[in-house]
């Protein structure tokens, strides 16, 4: 390892609150040399982002620190703000997390890699846009011309985030942080966007900070990974001996927490032959309606198509996962089987049929529950634990049954909640502990299916494994029926005994597991596949 | 934006015309007053009287007299006036463009005072100049107009003897004098509307300030002084359109008080008079001309504000 | 609710309009029986008297005593005002929740109708409705609650829809709860909060706007001691005694920014997840 580029020693970083300093980050050591990728792995409020602010040199008032950041022997934390200035842009670059929210909406995508090179290199403006054509060109984009005088609005988020990296990448600088540049992704954009980053690295040999919370992912791109845990590096070292032998406690927790289709959590299908519990039949949906003035003008109608023609069946104890990206038409499903959208086609339930809202009776609003994806907007802010947890104990609990205070205790208990958290409200609980709570509330009706709409995506890793765990006992004691919506192909190949895929409001696979391997598959399906990095390599 | 969100946006002023028209005219006929008797005096004779409303077509079914008003207001005719017996359209537009003078006046004002105090404030948030701006605005908001009004002719015209307190010189007049007495109701409908749009422009600007792609353009390098005028003003001000065109509302009912006491004869004014005297036509016509500005200013917000920000995407 | 007031103690804003609110409604309960002097008695010897130990606020026109009837006035200014928002708020978010429910193109007529109303200047509508229903503190209330009702409409409906697309409603459906339970339980507490705000704000419009029809002669009738009819009538005498016109206009003024603070505060304080 040569002289490093980034070179952090003993740094800490205190914030200031009324009640005292609260400690972000904790004596950290890393160092960064050129041609290196480091990947720094977290968890949510582990501190990964304060210390791309720290190195950025961008932080509050209230912060107070200690240490040393330096960039080929210049202390930053001694710097001045204008050498800061210079620096930023022009010798670390940044890419950030979100492309929709770090382009500025009412200047053009050009404009804003244009400016770049105009304040450090001291360009033409005319030289400037010129330039960062060629930029464009050469981070992919496929009309470059065209994407600088574009709007963000007008660019997809691979094309958004393909100008941010043309923009960090821009003035050659010695180090970028990449601050999970792929989260807000779908899938395979990811992929995409991944490849790049991998190509222009080994081009320019810059040296990376890559932030993430996706050890998988850190495993396919980092030479060397840092794990940080409440504000500490716990653990750092080549990727290959980090992953194979993790040394520290919450990196085993970590690694073992990521979810590995080849480790399966749920048992064998339950038994073919049994009548399907419930099954959907060509169910379409359409959103919007016609409008009034387009209609009388002529155009088009604006109705967009949500589902188109779905049908699936789910058998009693069966996990059907399914998968697709954002706008594939998954949680338009799940609304639909529970009453929350219009449809066209039929359900049968338990030999009822089901052709709209009206058919919904008792029974099935009992047998069939949905989970949501954020317990913020699921759970009512002014409602207590026990309130949110009582109504559907008074509308399905047994004639007779309790519906107590014992009884609330014993629903959280089943989702290992302590009973007192029935006077809480949900903004006292952890995120974690959120769901738990709607969790739940779904089987507080000793449902025979679970609707599942992507309840773990907005959750941390080790808090996702034992959620998952909690779920997977609960189908094990009730012999519950779950819908399983996600995006994460890796967690649906753990628990679901058969996966659909959706594309497009499309069901372009139905298949069992087990045969996601096999060659008989749709497209997309496959460059789905092809586009998931498989976790790194099991700790034995 | 496309033509047909301009047509659509067209169309809805027609609808919102003639709502409030039929509000306006309900309103207006079920006053207590009988246009006949107004017209010819207490001392009429009943056959005199008769006469008189069989040819204002008083005596037609209410929904025939709202069709020939509004027959008549689609060609510009609004009726006689009962007060003058002249014809109110021409008073009344006359009227209008006085207080039109009035409002542009207030608005620029407002505009190159407003910005810069919401700029300073966001800028320097929590700090001295901040809490002044803070103070002076919620006491701007808090004063009605009258109050305003008064305590400013108290200061100076009273007090300073600067000014005139009341009346009205055409500019095409006497240009110099004409401006002298518009200076203080300028200044009382312009404080008002600084104190409101400051405000707005403050924390419009300071949620920009807190966004994303504020800090990414801070992290590339350029300055606070380059990231605020290119990055976050042209963000913070495209809502402070709607706002003002939104206030242009409050502008309207404002004018009739600051009219009143400055007397200045613009449709305010005059709107009071033909309200104290019942003068049906002159009502309706004010109500009415008022309103549709009122839909012509937010109209024409919508269409800058579209044209501005393209992100809005309109159908 | 305690803990509602101490939240606000907390916040300098919610803090001071907290104070100058519970004065005011302390003066509108009981000023009246601290009046030093019956507030219509007329002293044609001490007219026009600026501050003095006798009369804290001076006199006016015809020697009475200001701070008397600023005291007694409270209650016809406040009170009405309050009471005219509360009723507009009333008719508003009736109306804003039915075009919520109602949704499609229902909504949209109720919608372009309240826009077209609003665009009416309120002080114009209150001027035409208190024309067509006479001159009288009673018909103001009336006129300013209808003039702010199409406004509460908007902030209803906008509030309304925005909680009718949470998860916990949706939840609520899909458990099949009744609507009356939907309406009743799940969304109103998330709907009153921010309209107790509004309300509260609009609160010192009304405020503003009672006082200005009695300026102009629409409101309240001499010999009252409403606060904008004092200064109507102070307007007279201003190169006399500019105390006459001082005074209520300061209270006018002191009520509206009490209230427009109590609202600033309480939006932030209701806020359940702040």
């Amino acid at each position: 390892m040569g002289e490093p580029i980034l070179d952090i020693a003993g740094y800490s970083l205190d914030y200031a609150t009324p009640t005292g300093f609260t400690r972000a980050l904790d004596d950290v050591t890393l160092a960064i040399a050129k041609g290196e990728v480091l990947g720094l792995v977290g968890e949510s409020g582990s501190g990964k982002t304060s210390l791309a602010w720290a190195i950025m040199r961008h932080l509050p008032k209230s912060a107070r620190e200690a240490g040393s950041i330096r960039l080929t022997g210049q202390d930053l934390l001694k710097a001045s703000e204008a050498e800061i200035e210079a620096i930023r842009g022009r010798r670390i670059g940044m890419v950030f997390q979100d492309p929709s929210t770090s382009l500025n909406p009412t200047l053009p995508l050009g404009e804003q890699l244009a400016e770049v090179l105009v304040r450090h290199r001291s360009l033409s403006r005319k030289q400037a846009w010129a330039e960062g054509e060629e930029r464009l060109a050469h981070v992919g984009l496929k009309v470059p011309r065209q994407m600088m005088r574009r709007y963000p609005h007008e660019a997809s988020g691979g094309e958004k985030q393909r100008v941010v990296i043309a923009t960090a990448f821009a003035c050659q600088p010695e180090c970028i942080i990449f601050d999970e540049p792929t989260t807000a992704l779908d899938v395979i954009t990811a992929r995409q966007i991944l490849d790049l980053f991998k190509a222009l690295q080994e081009e320019t040999g810059v040296a990376s900070l890559y932030i993430s919370h996706d050890l998988a992912l850190v495993s396919q791109i980092a030479t060397r990974v840092a794990v940080i845990h409440r504000g500490r590096i716990v653990e750092q070292g080549g990727v290959g001996e980090v992953f194979a032998r993790p040394q520290d406690a919450y990196t085993q927790r970590l690694l073992a927490a990521v979810p590995r289709p080849d480790h399966r959590l749920v048992e064998a299908a339950p038994e073919t032959a049994g009548k399907p519990l419930v099954e959907v039949e060509k169910v379409s949906v359409l959103y919007g309606r016609k409008p009034f003035l387009g209609r009388l003008l002529g155009r088009a109608n604006t109705q967009f198509t949500g589902n188109r023609e779905v049908s699936l069946s789910v058998k009693p104890g069966e996990i059907l996962g399914i998968v697709g990206e954002s706008g594939s038409g998954k949680s338009t499903l799940a609304k639909a089987m529970t009453g929350l959208n219009r449809f066209e086609g039929e359900i049968r339930f338990a030999g009822r049929r089901i052709t709209g809202l009206s058919d919904m009776d008792r029974a099935y609003r009992r047998d069939v529950q949905i989970i949501f994806q954020h317990p913020d907007s699921s759970l009512n802010p002014r409602q207590r634990i026990r309130e949110i947890l009582s109504r559907p104990l008074a509308l399905y609990g047994e004639p007779g049954a309790r519906k107590d205070a014992a009884a609330i205790g014993a629903l959280l208990e089943q989702v290992r909640l302590p009973a007192s958290y029935a006077e809480r409200y949900p903004h006292q609980l952890s995120g974690g502990e959120k769901q738990r709570v709607a969790i739940a509330r779904a089987f507080a009706s000793r449902p025979k299916l679970v609707i599942c709409d992507e309840i773990t995506s907005a959750l941390d890793v080790s808090v996702q494994a034992s959620v998952i765990e909690l779920l997977v006992d609960l189908q094990k004691r009730f012999g519950t029926a779950y819908l399983f919506i996600t995006h994460d192909l890796n967690l649906v190949r753990q628990i679901a005994h058969r996966i659909a895929v959706m594309y497009r409001g499309d069901l372009v696979d139905l298949i069992d597991v087990a045969a996601l391997s096999g060659a008989d598959l749709h497209p997309y399906t496959r460059s789905l596949l092809a586009a998931v990095p498989a976790p790194a390599t099991a700790a034995a | 934006m496309s033509p047909s969100y301009v047509l659509k946006r067209i169309l809805l002023i027609g609808y919102t015309l003639l709502v409030v028209s039929l509000i306006v005219f309900a309103i207006t006929q079920v006053l207590p007053a009988d246009a006949a008797v107004m017209m010819l005096g207490e001392n009429a004779t009943p056959d005199a009287l008769a006469a008189l409303r069989a040819k204002m077509g008083l005596n037609d079914p209410i929904w025939m007299q709202y069709l020939h008003w509004l027959s008549g207001v689609v060609r510009g005719d609004f009726g006689v006036s009962m007060r003058t017996g002249q014809p109110v359209a021409p008073v009344m537009l006359e009227a209008l463009g006085r207080s039109l003078l009035l409002a542009l006046f207030s608005i620029t004002l407002m505009l190159l005072v407003a910005i810069p105090l919401g700029i300073v404030a966001a800028v320097r948030r929590g700090r001295a100049a901040d809490l002044g701006v803070g103070f002076l605005s919620y006491v701007g908001v808090s004063l009605p107009e009258f109050v305003t009004a008064t305590l400013i002719v108290l200061l100076f015209a009273d007090w300073l003897q600067w000014l005139p307190a009341t009346g009205y010189v055409p500019l095409t007049e006497d240009p110099l004098r004409g401006l002298k007495h518009l200076v203080l109701p300028v200044l009382t409908v312009s404080l008002i509307l600084i104190a409101h749009v400051s405000r707005m422009v403050r924390s419009e600007l300071v949620d920009v300030l807190h966004s994303d792609y504020i800090r990414a353009a801070r992290l590339k390098g350029l300055s606070k002084r380059q990231v605020l005028f290119k990055h976050a003003l042209r963000n913070a001000l495209l809502p402070t359109i709607t706002i003002v065109a939104l206030d242009v509302g409050y502008l309207l009912g404002g004018v009739i008080v600051v009219e009143e006491i400055f007397a200045l004869p613009g449709i305010g004014r005059q709107l009071i008079v033909a309200i104290q005297a019942r003068d049906l036509p002159s009502i309706q016509a004010g109500a009415l001309i008022m309103a549709t500005t009122y839909a012509v200013a937010n109209f024409l917000a919508d269409i800058a504000y579209a044209w501005l920000d393209r992100r809005i995407q309109y159908d | 609710m305690i803990e509602i007031l101490r939240r606000m103690l907390r916040s300098p804003q919610g803090a001071l309009g907290l104070v100058i609110v519970g004065l005011i409604l302390l003066v509108v309960i009981v000023g009246p029986a601290f009046a030093p002097y019956d507030p219509e008695k007329m002293a044609p010897l001490m007219r026009y008297k600026p501050p003095s130990a006798q009369f804290w606020l001076g006199t006016d026109q015809y020697g009475r005593d200001i701070l008397s009837r600023l005291l007694h006035g409270a209650r016809a200014t406040v009170l009405l005002a309050v009471l005219a928002t509360a009723l507009g708020t009333l008719v508003g978010a009736v109306v804003g929740t039915v075009s919520a429910f109602l949704g499609g193109r229902s909504d949209e007529a109720i919608m372009r109708t309240v826009d077209a109303i609003m665009s009416i200047p309120s002080l114009l509508l209150a001027l035409l409705i208190v024309n067509l229903l006479g001159k009288s503190s009673l018909n103001a209330l009336f006129a300013i609650a209808l003039a702010f009702a199409p406004g509460m409409a908007r902030v209803t409906r906008s509030v309304a829809l925005s909680v009718r697309k949470q998860d916990y409603v949706n939840a609520a459906i899909a458990r099949g709860e009744s609507a009356a339970f939907i309406v009743g339980r799940e969304m109103l507490p998330n709907v009153i909060a921010p309209i107790i705000v509004e309300m509260t704000i609009r609160v010192a419009f009304a405020v503003m706007l009672f006082a200005t029809l009695s300026f102009l002669g629409l409101g309240a009738q001499p010999p009252a001691s409403e606060w904008g009819l004092m200064v109507s009538e102070a307007r007279r005498f201003m190169h006399l005694s500019p105390w006459m016109i001082l005074w209520p206009s300061l209270a006018v003024a002191l009520v509206a920014i009490g209230f427009n603070l109590l609202g600033d505060g309480l939006r932030d304080v209701l806020n359940p997840r702040s």
